[in-house]
């Protein structure tokens, strides 16, 4: 389509410039129930997966409907959303913190046309557009990145892995068996993006070669210091290379014996690209948690060092969630997050119990703090 | 790279404009950022905060941190986008041939 101006004047960039106005204000959108019971909310159940009631002091009741959300998302599929919207909720919906897509009605008989409604509509393919689930203790939607979709760091694709991992784990989107919610994040470097690092399990991209050097361009292109200084392990250093026409260029060089393939070099300086097909793959990190319920929050812990990235189905990465999933559902107790059934059985029980093999990637070597993730005790189980 | 040409200088740039190599810099450069920026008028306060800026590089291999041009030039971050309104970073160090900003901007 030729061009078409919305009224921005590139001769007068600054005029009649509008900035500064921030977000609209949420409550420009609240449906006329949230509206009404704001901070009068008394109790909340959970009905079935997928579908939540609120109850009033007033005595109003609001009904949530949540359906999970492929997060990246088409225009097309948004309208959908506010079409449905539109004929069951007056117009109102809202998306949850982990891209959920949460429909609100006020009455009990408008529940049941909703859900028959959202469970009726699927893809071309057969995937349902809108399945209803992602409540209590079961596994929603899956917290995840920009991936080969859009990123230049990636060592693995977002997109692909999420829907992958769904797929394998559906069925307890739409049902609440485990002990108690289970959390699944995915990150396709280690920036971690998203909730990678507190999440119970967590998909992790990885590199395992050091950056390739492009010397002619490198000084042009980067700020050395600023390469430098982007080192976790002090791994480069400046230095003066000759290129084949032999003019000398300021470079860096890399010590490849310190060099943990983080890419944070390649976010700093474009010269310093590492990303390889065979060498990137996926780190599956376990026992997350933010919340502070019973105990404080932890950081997930690196069980499995490497999958191979294994487009576009990523089968080895999705057997070995899985197989962690029914371990976790077996052996934890009601309310015990995944995590901290680790804990209490001890992490050696875990890699048994989740069939896991325990690598020497896996001890922490990184700088004092590895120490006391050591065992300085007897205490351990054979 | 595509090639630019402005009052009868080549410049090789990238997809953000920005120049390919510090060194190529030349004053018609200034002049054609200015076009591309959408800057009216340069007045001595751009210039003072280009030099600065290629003053600093030079001497320490990276682009000054906001603060650091702030306290240098005496300019406020508010004076400097009235100067600059792309910002430090693509504006000001785009027109005083510096690298492309980089990181998670």
């Amino acid at each position: 389509m030729a061009f078409v101006s919305s009224g921005y004047n590139p001769e007068k960039p600054m005029e009649n410039r509008i900035t500064d106005i921030g977000p609209r204000h949420f409550e420009e959108f609240y449906p006329p129930a949230v509206k009404a019971n704001k901070g009068k909310w008394l109790y909340h159940e959970i009905l079935e997966p997928g579908v939540l009631v609120h109850v009033s002091e007033t005595g109003d009741e609001l009904y949530t409907v949540r359906t999970g959300g492929c997060r990246l998302m088409s225009v097309s599929h948004i309208r959908e959303i506010c079409e449905i919207a539109d004929k069951h909720c007056g117009g109102y919906v809202r998306f949850t913190t982990r891209n959920n897509i949460e429909f609100m009605v006020d009455s009990k008989d408008k529940v049941k046309p909703l859900v028959d409604d959202l469970m009726s509509r699927k893809q071309d393919g057969g995937c349902y557009k809108f399945p209803v689930g992602g409540t209590g203790a079961g596994i929603t939607n899956i917290i995840h990145t920009q991936g080969w979709i859009h990123c230049h760091t990636p060592a693995t694709d977002a997109s692909g892995p999420v829907k992958a991992t769904m797929d394998v784990l559906f069925d307890d989107f739409r049902d609440m068996r485990l002990p108690a919610h289970l959390r699944v994040s995915l990150a396709c470097c280690l920036n971690m993006c998203g909730a990678v690092h507190c999440s119970d399990i967590a998909i992790l991209g990885y590199h395992r070669k050091p950056p390739m050097l492009d010397h002619e361009y490198l000084d042009k292109m980067c700020e050395i210091p600023l390469a430098i200084a982007a080192c976790p392990t002090a791994a480069i250093k400046p230095s003066k290379i000759k290129l084949d026409n032999g003019t000398e260029v300021k470079s860096v060089a890399v010590n490849e014996e310190r060099c943990m393939f983080c890419g944070n070099c390649y976010t700093m300086c474009p010269s310093m690209p590492l990303a390889d097909d065979v060498g990137d793959g996926i780190v599956i990190m376990a026992g997350g948690k933010v919340s502070n319920r019973i105990t404080a929050p932890k950081f997930s812990k690196v069980v499995v060092a490497f999958i191979p990235n294994e487009p576009p189905r990523w089968p080895k990465v999705t057997d070995t969630i899985k197989q962690i999933v029914e371990a976790y559902a077996k052996g934890a107790n009601k309310y015990e997050r995944l995590g901290e059934w680790a804990e209490r059985i001890g992490w050696e029980r875990f890699f048994e119990a989740c069939e896991l093999d325990f690598t020497h990637h896996l001890i922490d070597d990184f700088r004092d703090p590895a120490y006391y993730t050591w065992r300085q005790t007897s205490n351990f189980k054979f | 790279m595509p090639e630019v040409e402005f009052q009868g200088k080549k410049f090789n740039v990238d997809e953000d404009g920005f120049i390919d190599d510090y060194t190529n810099w030349s004053e018609e450069w200034v002049q054609f950022v200015k076009q591309e920026e959408g800057i009216s008028e340069l007045n001595d306060e751009h210039k003072k905060v280009i030099d600065v800026l290629r003053e600093y590089y030079e001497k320490n291999g990276i682009a000054p941190m906001v603060r650091v041009l702030s306290k240098v030039t005496g300019f406020k971050l508010k004076h400097i986008y009235e100067l600059f309104p792309s910002g430090p970073g693509k504006g000001a160090c785009k027109m005083a041939g510096l690298p492309k900003p980089t990181g998670c901007v």
